[in-house]
């Protein structure tokens, strides 16, 4: 297991193991304000099944007819004017999640990889090539076919799951332009992306992770596509967002790149900037991609290495 | 497809190096905008844009519905690309919803701001009639009736147009409802509300061709790009959006350039497009 974090500076000598970051999230008393009890204790329940009796008993007691616990889980956006505002995991504001990278996680597939940055676990096979359906016309350079899709249980609100049509399209463009379609033409890659658990970052965690199962399946590419994403929460920039943060961005821009040939595959920007922010937010991005790019060549080489002996 | 000779391809490389372009226009030049508003009654606001010979037409349809729970004070915005057949033949089938998703989603992303509705074209709590209970859905629904390039900046200028040209009624609310109880509504007929659109910001997409990048790139001209960026650029020069398609990289410092190019592009268009919506708001009055 291989741990990410960012800027030079901050890097954290012994990260957490992962159990202590998902428990500091459901019960870390590091948020400051009081509003926020509530906060931890409507976490608590959502964690520990057993508790949502007491709490339904309170709510039935003051009004509610309804018996289901309220999606809303937050009640007030946390102050993040408030210059002892830390992040709901006590990060630091350029610091990523830990990563973790698997290849070879499908046996069907020709490549396949698990990444898991924090909360956020997603899987992505990749099929082929192999020939393609015979309504496609010919075409002497290869296609690529991306699908996204989320898990009935992938978002807290369920059901949400299925077909990602914005994110498919997406992963498509990041990836065609790292990938040697002139090696095999007449023929499809399929590349099918799986959000186990959505916990923030869903887009660049499933594009980072298709780029590694494209490596596992052996296909010819430029480079490694690697992608990282910034929020821009009031003034400022938080790298690697989890989904609460998310939720209250004002911004976000998301990079994929490739790193070796110092080239951005796909760019977007939402919200709000300044020219110099931009700037930033790309530069920390950059930072961040090359060293995540790291961390999955040492992936590759230990599965490598795995398989000579 | 656009069908080019290898010679017609490199005329149009080489126009494009020495800035003139096969239509005279210079790297950094639009066609003629010609917008005209009210073009479909049963709407709320609707408009028509020509970019030369691209033609979109964009229709705003507001409906009383209920703020999802996670945002109660804000209303709800959706906009939706339809490629007609009718404007190329590629568009029919699959080939035509993939561009009407890769559209919308581009639309979106340069139109409604961050998840907090920060740096969004449009209010999204001016769609509030009661906080958690009734709001306004807009639905923005856009055609593509002819095709030559650029559709996305043409697609935005009519949206901004349709917006300038919506009405919305006044709604009373029913004081009388209590509780979760959906209150009672009183559309009116007579007093509708406008829209501020000083604020929407609008599309400039440069193509890269080579090593420069064009504005307002015609089919043609499309067929040879090899990436293409397009950036929201609000009345105060801030990005709201930015979007890249084609499959080439691009080296991050050619990306700010093309930005601040885009910057200077966008206050042109911005004054161009605020005359023209002025012009044809005055003749539609002018028609009732």
């Amino acid at each position: 297991m291989s741990h990410l974090s960012i800027p030079k500076k901050l890097i954290t000598k012994n990260p957490l193991p992962k159990i202590t970051i998902s428990l500091s999230l459901s019960l870390s008393p590091i948020l400051p304000s009081p509003t926020d009890a509530t906060t931890t204790h409507e976490r608590l329940s959502l964690s520990f099944p057993y508790l949502n009796t007491k709490k339904n008993q309170l709510m039935d007691a003051k009004s509610a007819s309804t018996y289901s616990p309220n999606p809303t889980r937050k009640t007030k956006p946390p102050i993040f004017a408030d210059p002892d505002w830390s992040r709901p995991d006590s990060r630091g504001f350029h610091h990523c999640r830990p990563a973790f990278f698997r290849t070879g996680a499908v046996n069907s597939a020709s490549g396949s990889a698990y990444a898991e940055f924090g909360n956020t676990k997603v899987i992505v096979s990749v099929f082929g090539p192999r020939e393609s359906k015979k309504a496609m016309m010919f075409s002497d350079i290869g296609r690529l076919n991306c699908n996204v899709s989320y898990t009935t249980f992938a978002t807290p609100v369920r059901g949400q799951g299925s077909d990602h049509k914005e994110h498919s399209s997406m992963l498509h463009k990041a990836l065609e332009g790292a990938i040697i379609l002139e090696s095999f033409p007449k023929t499809t890659v399929d590349v099918f992306a799986l959000v186990l658990e959505s916990g923030g970052s869903d887009l660049p965690v499933v594009i980072t992770c298709a780029s590694l199962a494209l490596a596992d399946a052996g296909i010819m590419m430029y480079d490694l596509v690697t992608s990282v994403s910034v929020s821009c929460l009031g003034k400022n920039l938080l790298i690697d967002p989890i989904l609460e943060e998310e939720s209250y961005q004002d911004g976000s821009l998301t990079i994929a790149c490739m790193r070796s040939r110092y080239e951005v595959t796909q760019l977007t920007i939402t919200g709000e900037w300044s020219t110099p922010n931009i700037n930033e937010a790309m530069q920390l991005c950059l930072d961040a991609c090359s060293k995540l790019g790291n961390i999955m060549r040492s992936c590759l080489k230990e599965t490598a290495s795995a398989s000579q002996e | 497809m656009v069908g080019l000779s290898i010679g017609e391809k490199h005329f149009i490389q080489g126009g494009i190096a020495q800035d003139l372009r096969t239509d005279g226009r210079k790297r950094l030049t639009y066609r003629p905008i010609y917008v005209e508003t009210g073009v479909i009654p049963q709407a709320n606001g609707s408009a028509r844009v020509k970019l030369g010979t691209t033609d979109v037409i964009a229709s705003v349809k507001a409906e009383i519905g209920k703020p999802s729970p996670l945002q109660p004070d804000k209303g709800k915005v959706s906009i939706y690309v339809d490629c007609s057949p009718t404007a190329a033949p590629i568009f029919e089938g699959r080939g035509g919803e993939e561009l009407s998703a890769e559209l919308s989603v581009a639309l979106q992303i340069c139109l409604l701001g961050g998840k907090s509705g920060a740096g969004a074209g449009i209010n999204l709590s001016s769609l509030v009639v009661a906080e958690g209970k009734v709001c306004w859905d807009l639905y923005i629904d856009c055609l593509v009736i002819s095709s030559d390039g650029n559709l996305l900046d043409a697609l935005g200028a009519a949206i901004k147009a349709a917006l300038s040209n919506t009405g919305i009624p006044r709604v009373h609310v029913a004081a009388s409802a209590s509780g979760d109880e959906q209150p009672e509504v009183d559309i009116s007929d007579e007093e509708y509300l406008q829209f501020d659109t000083s604020d929407v910001p609008v599309i400039v997409t440069l193509t890269k061709v080579g090593r420069h990048s064009i504005v307002d790139a015609t089919s043609e001209e499309e067929s040879q790009m090899r990436s293409a960026v397009s950036v929201s650029v609000n009345k105060r020069g801030h990005i709201c959006g930015l979007s890249k398609r084609g499959g080439a990289g691009l080296d991050p410092s050619v990306i700010l350039d093309m930005i601040s190019e885009a910057k200077y592009v966008s206050e042109q268009l911005t004054n161009k497009l605020d005359s023209e919506i002025a012009a044809a708001e005055a003749d539609d009055d002018d028609e009732r």
